[in-house]
């Protein structure tokens, strides 16, 4: 009986371990998106909250005369961009270009796609580079 | 002197429900109106949804929206005045609509709103004065204080209100003078509470109140200023147009100051 548990549980720990070893979560690190329509104090703050309620947001910075919103994530996260935009959008504001530093491959496609995202763009492939993934900055609109 | 609680919620990005029940601190002559565009100026519990029909950001700390405001409203409070029994007033429509643009350095806002009260044609209640309103605000932020977030953010605003405010009606009771609730009217009691009264006669006539309503302008600075989740606001209008119908008290100012926390959730 004691045997059976004790292979459950390693059964168990091992498709943990698989789990995590594989790439669930997207690996978005920073981005640096422009927002129209910020004017006061209290929209920052509305927008700052909001972004950090998406999960996996280390930290947002918003600059009321740029209209940027400088956010850094955490590793591991499951942050996408179209989430982002959408509360971007629910909070009354117009999101606009980004420049995003992320790690990730290029699909079949040709296009790079964040890993775990499912969030692809089209990003010029560097000249050289071996089958590990990608980290690049690039922008999009 | 009155207190105005205030509640918003925001359920959708466009549309916004609120509740406001201000209510007396101190007895005596309170100005018929309303004290602002969202809020009613005698004790009533009024419930507004607001629409932002039009929304559009045109550049970085810019935004022009326009807004479309319906509600309703019914008396929660009726307390003897000095001269003059408490008009037991009926549940009120409210519409009012709001359109501005906001920047960094310079607010434009214009406001107009209408609230009407109920039993005017049939003549057989008490009535208060409906009223017509229009605002105009303009603000500045002083470069000084265009400072980033999250600092303080202040800024200054000059603001002009009118209204018209329509004749009011009385229920003519056995006793009083019938000249309404100016500074010549002397009733002798108040009005009896309507539930607690089964006429075992036809009611009374009603008299339009000569003394009530009017066209008023009012002009002055105020401030607003937001810090993290709070925002005080406080602001003093000087009467710059008066009109009244017969003999009413004259205003020469009002001040008003308000206190919001805003909920905008956790936060880092």
């Amino acid at each position: 009986m004691i045997c059976i548990f004790k292979f459950r549980l390693r059964l168990v720990l091992l498709v943990v371990i698989l789990m995590a070893a594989a790439p669930m979560h997207a690996e978005y690190l920073r981005i640096q998106l422009r927002v129209y329509g910020l004017d006061c104090g209290l929209c920052a703050r509305g927008v700052a909250a909001s972004v950090q309620r998406l999960g996996g947001v280390n930290s947002v910075d918003v600059s009321l005369k740029t209209g940027l919103l400088e956010i850094v994530l955490s590793p591991g996260n499951h942050f996408r961009m179209i989430d982002l935009r959408r509360v971007i959008r629910e909070n009354g504001f117009r999101s606009l270009e980004a420049t995003v530093t992320a790690v990730g491959d290029f699909n079949a496609s040709s296009k790079f796609e964040v890993a775990g995202s499912g969030e692809t763009y089209d990003v010029p492939r560097p000249a050289a580079r071996g089958h590990e993934p990608l980290e690049l900055t690039f922008s999009v609109h | 002197m009155m207190f105005g609680p205030r509640v918003v919620y925001g359920f959708r990005p466009n549309v916004q429900i609120s509740f406001a029940a201000p209510f007396y601190i101190t007895q005596g002559e309170h100005p018929t109106g309303r004290s602002t565009a969202m809020m009613p100026s005698i004790p009533e519990a009024e419930v507004l949804v607001g629409w932002r029909f039009y929304h559009a950001t045109p550049s970085v700390s810019t935004r022009n929206e326009a807004t479309f405001y319906a509600g309703g409203s019914a008396t929660t409070q009726s307390l003897p005045v000095s001269n003059s029994p408490p008009l037991q007033s009926e549940p009120a429509l409210y519409v009012a609509l709001a359109a501005g643009r906001v920047a960094r350095t310079y607010d434009i806002w214009v406001g107009a709103g209408y609230q009407r009260y109920g039993e005017w044609e049939s003549g057989e209640h008490d009535h208060r004065s409906n009223t017509l309103l229009g605002s105009l605000a303009v603000g500045w932020r002083p470069p000084f204080l265009n400072k980033g977030y999250p600092k303080p953010d202040v800024r200054f605003f000059w603001e002009t209100t009118g209204e018209e405010v329509g004749m009011a009606r009385s229920r003519r009771t056995p006793g009083s003078t019938g000249t309404g609730h100016g500074h010549d009217a002397v009733p002798t009691f108040p009005l009896p509470s309507r539930s607690a009264v089964i006429p075992p006669f036809p009611l009374p006539p009603t008299e339009i109140l000569r003394n009530s309503g009017g066209a008023t302008v009012f002009s002055g600075p105020s401030v607003l200023c937001t810090y993290k989740s709070v925002a005080f606001q406080g602001g003093i209008l000087f009467a710059a147009f008066e009109q009244l119908n017969g003999r009413q008290l004259h205003e020469d100012v009002r001040v008003m100051v308000g206190f919001t926390y805003y909920i905008l959730g956790r936060r880092k």
